[in-house]
């Protein structure tokens, strides 16, 4: 399951404005809108449904790193995007510290394969620190872009 | 002297799998015993107080596991996280 398999380019996120963790994920939903990832009737619920799954216990895992998620009925596909915070945003995360990389994760809800694939891909990749680092000081969207494609191209150590 | 070591051989038997809530569950628990705990997978062996090393597991629905601890709770550690696998994270809640 490579980034290419899933992530909407043009939804991807190199500066958020958000301060909070609703606002992350509001922000990060709205880019997937605008990129024709989720319907815009969706976007409440989806929303909603993220927030949900952090209520059962954050997404924050740790390094500076999110993964938020929720299954919908809307997706037929597992969709997502990537976005960077520079200031770092406090998600309740398991080592107490800011997140600066969200990877956000919408996937049907009849095939958690995909979604732990896409985990399994991004957790090896961000155990590389050299990914991480660059990913973290990305200028802008086609920086992220670009390194995503590099990753997928086995290009950080995996 | 030498620690005790304990191992165990946990197959996962919810449909998620090991994905982020329950790698975070196991790495809670882990971090109540003073033991070292490991979780392998083939050649892959990974530290089970950090989530994101469990994650890169990739670790599904109907795969083996096989635990180690080391340490004087070893045996309780192992207990903890055994219960978790086979409660499959208390998964009624997703």
């Amino acid at each position: 399951m490579k980034f290419a398999d899933f992530v909407v380019p043009e939804a991807i996120r190199a500066d958020l404005a958000a301060e909070d963790k609703e606002e992350v994920i509001r922000e990060m939903v709205q880019s997937l809108q605008n990129s024709g990832g989720i319907d815009s009737d969706e976007f409440e619920s989806i929303v909603k449904a993220i927030l949900k799954r952090e209520e059962l216990g954050s997404t924050g895992i740790g390094r500076g790193v999110a993964v938020p998620h929720t299954k919908h009925p809307s997706v037929d596909r597992l969709v997502g995007t990537v976005a960077v915070s520079s200031e770092g945003v406090d998600f309740d995360s398991l080592d107490g510290e800011k997140v600066y990389l969200f990877f956000l994760l919408i996937s049907p809800p009849d095939r958690p394969g995909d979604h732990l694939r896409a985990l399994e891909n991004i957790s090896r990749q961000l155990r590389d620190d050299t990914f991480c680092r660059f990913l973290k000081q990305s200028k802008t969207a086609e920086d992220i872009r670009q390194l995503l494609e590099e990753a997928d191209n086995n290009q950080f150590g995996s | 002297m030498s620690q005790p070591k304990a191992t165990r051989t946990v197959t996962i038997v919810n449909p998620e799998g090991l994905h982020a809530r329950a790698a975070t569950l196991v790495a809670g628990t882990v971090r109540r015993f003073q033991a070292k705990v490991e979780l392998i997978k083939g050649r892959q062996r990974v530290e089970a107080t950090d989530v994101l090393q469990m994650l890169s597991l990739g670790a599904g629905e109907g795969e083996q596991l096989q635990l180690e601890a080391l340490g004087s709770d070893a045996e309780a550690a192992l207990d903890a996280v055994t219960e978790l696998f086979s409660s499959k994270f208390g998964e009624n809640a997703e």
